[in-house]
């Protein structure tokens, strides 16, 4: 009994300091770090800075548009290193708020140290989200993006005033997860260069946006008509907005 | 004591620990139905059902706090005595007497069900209640302030403690224990079942009607749970603007089809049909029998008979109705366990 004993504290030792050697050798490469993605919002083709609580004109319309809500979601980002393997980020829900300070910002943790040359993003929220049921984080109901009454997601919403809306104000609610009118759309970026994560260096994708692409489509939508369900008109708005997210630069 | 002995003191005191949390899984709470009920839909995946989460989502289902104002709880519209619907309204009263546009169905068998709502517009049984709390004309709760409240309760931290292992309270813990709640709701003590299980007789009315049941509703009201969670349209006349499944699918040919509801506890759940039209089962009987309006999209199997409908003789809709009288079951309707 007594043998036993030592042996399991023998074993214990040795794996402890195989473990812990194991550690020191991880510190010769470059190490896990933090890569952030930058949202920049601009409204329509002269690019203006985009905020909320300011006035801007329909690209097509001209009519008046003052924003007080604008959020979507983005998920399931993917990293492709220069060997040409792809680090897939767990639980990649993240939800653009730009009533928040860095709302327009993700931050994506503990990304494996080494170099990566393109990025891919699903914009809206994955289909098993959508019907795996009580979710949390980013994807809690409670942040007021899911459809009590039609399981899903808000992908998209953009709620604001317009002297021009017969109410007043607009509210455009976009989603909807199902076959035709599915809105979620994944994209590859090449970064062009190469994003180097190793520990507190800095490694940021500036990305950007252009929110009057919403109102872009050829069906030419007005803030006089809100929309708030799946359909058509969802899958169309948010695909000509997300096809016009770019990829502008990285920091490093 | 040597170094030894405390070591395999130690080891033991591991292993007895060990052994104390296997056994408190043993006595974890399992979901009970009879071996002919199909696997339920509901897996628990990530919300294992334990007696606690089961016990937490009881007192919230019977919470006024889930309500913007704390006037309504989910009982005010689903009341066990009702087999868990209305208490016999037409349209249930929400907050600020509000009412909405369907009747209040039962909770019967919830873990069985792909999807929820009239027009399945909810697709887990986890976020079932969301569509409740948050409605304006129902509970008109905002869902922060839900746990603001939840959080300053002298109860309800200890309670969502026992039940996830820690006292923090967020939404998706809300609905997990709503879920384990209404999951545990199983009606499998009704004469029928009592039947099939070799423990009672039907009467010759009740057989007769069961025969009657087997021809010209089974498909659709499949047994035993007596639904096949199918959407259809039964032929029912002015369906009010109300699209039912269309308006999820956006889908034309579904406009005025409804989730076929389940038969049991049928004789306590009136007014019948999504929008509560029919007071009482031989109403619902005179339709199938010859009150049938034929849509674009009726079921055939409604129009098979004959045109107007089924053409029950005054015996057959006498002995149908027996029959429907057999899914009562009291023993569901009065379980201690289910009301807090
Ligand atoms: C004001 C009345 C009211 C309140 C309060 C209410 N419900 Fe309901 N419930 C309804 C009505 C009406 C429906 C049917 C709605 C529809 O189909 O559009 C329904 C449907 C349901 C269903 C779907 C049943 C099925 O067979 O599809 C479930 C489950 C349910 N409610 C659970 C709850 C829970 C849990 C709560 C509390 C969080 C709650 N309800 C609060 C009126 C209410
Ligand atoms: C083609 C499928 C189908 C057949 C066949 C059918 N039903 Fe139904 N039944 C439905 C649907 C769908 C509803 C809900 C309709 C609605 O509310 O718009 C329903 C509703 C009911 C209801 C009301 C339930 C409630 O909770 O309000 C009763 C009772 C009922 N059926 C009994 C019967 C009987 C008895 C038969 C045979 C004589 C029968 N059904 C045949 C599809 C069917």
């Amino acid at each position: 009994m007594k043998y036993f004993q030592i042996l399991i504290l023998v074993f214990l030792a040795l794996t402890l300091t195989l473990s812990s050697c194991k550690k020191d050798d991880t510190t010769e490469g470059p190490e896990a770090g933090t890569v952030v993605l930058d949202f920049d919002h601009v409204f329509g083709p002269d690019q203006l800075e985009f905020s909320l609580n300011k006035e801007f004109t329909h690209p097509l319309l001209g009519e008046k548009m003052n924003f007080n809500i604008f959020q979507y979601y983005v998920s399931n980002v993917r990293l492709k290193k220069t060997d040409g393997s792809w680090y897939t980020v767990p639980e990649s829900y993240y939800l653009l708020d730009l009533s928040k300070t860095d709302g327009n910002k993700i931050e994506i943790d503990n990304v494996p140290g080494g170099e990566y040359t393109d990025v891919e993003l699903l914009y809206g929220v994955d289909s098993t989200r959508n019907v795996s049921g009580a979710q949390t984080g980013a994807l809690d109901p409670a942040n007021g993006m899911f459809w009590s009454w039609n399981s899903g997601y808000i992908m998209v919403k953009a709620e604001g005033t317009s002297p021009n809306s017969a109410t007043g104000t607009f509210t455009f609610h976009l989603g909807g997860f199902k076959g035709e009118f599915r809105v979620p759309k994944s994209f590859t970026y090449s970064l062009n260069d190469k994003l180097v994560v190793d520990g507190d260096r800095e490694a940021e994708i500036h990305m950007i946006s252009n929110v009057a692409r919403l109102w872009h489509s050829a069906d030419k939508l007005s803030v006089k008509s809100s929309h708030t369900m799946p359909g058509q008109i969802a899958k169309t708005m948010s695909g000509t907005f997300y096809d016009a997210i770019k990829f502008d630069h990285i920091h490093n | 004591m040597s170094f030894y002995n405390f070591r395999l003191f130690f080891y033991s005191l591991l292993l007895a620990g060990w052994f104390i949390s296997c056994q408190e899984k043993e006595q974890s709470f399992v979901l009970e139905y009879p071996d002919y009920f199909p696997k339920p839909v509901y897996g628990f995946d990530n919300n294992p059902l334990t007696r606690e989460g089961f016990i937490l989502g009881r007192e919230l289902f019977f919470d006024p706090i889930l309500s913007a104002d704390n006037s309504i709880s989910c009982e005010t519209c689903h009341a066990q005595a009702h087999s868990f619907a209305d208490h016999n309204l037409t349209f249930s009263t929400g907050i600020n007497n509000q009412t909405g546009l369907r009747n209040s169905p039962a909770i019967i068998n919830a873990a069985w069900q792909p999807s929820f709502m009239w027009d399945g517009g909810v697709n887990h049984i986890e976020v079932m209640p969301f569509a409740p709390i948050t409605n304006p004309i129902e509970m008109a709760e905002d869902f922060n302030n839900l746990i603001r409240e939840l959080n300053e309760h002298p109860r309800y931290p200890q309670m969502f403690r026992e039940a996830f292992g820690n006292p923090e309270i967020n939404s998706q813990k809300i609905l997990y224990a709503l879920a384990q709640y209404m999951s545990v709701l199983v009606s499998k003590d009704s004469k029928y079942d009592k039947v099939r299980t070799g423990n009672a007789d039907f009467t010759e009315d009740e057989g007769a009607g069961y025969t009657l049941f087997k021809n010209y509703c089974a498909q659709c009201h499949v047994e035993p749970l007596f639904s096949d969670f199918s959407y259809r349209n039964n032929g029912l006349a002015d369906v009010n603007g109300d699209t039912g499944r269309g308006r999820i699918t956006l889908d034309p040919e579904d406009n005025f089809t409804f989730k076929v509801p389940t038969l049991r506890n049928i004789s306590l759940t009136y007014p019948y049909m999504h929008d509560g039209r029919f007071r009482n089962l031989r109403q619902v009987l005179d339709h199938y029998s010859e009150g049938i309006t034929a849509h674009h999209n009726t079921d055939p199997s409604i129009l098979k008979s004959g045109k107007n409908g089924m053409n029950f003789s005054e015996t057959e809709k006498q002995e149908l109705e027996s029959f429907l009288r057999t899914l009562t079951d009291y023993t569901f309707i009065s379980n201690p366990h289910f009301s807090n």
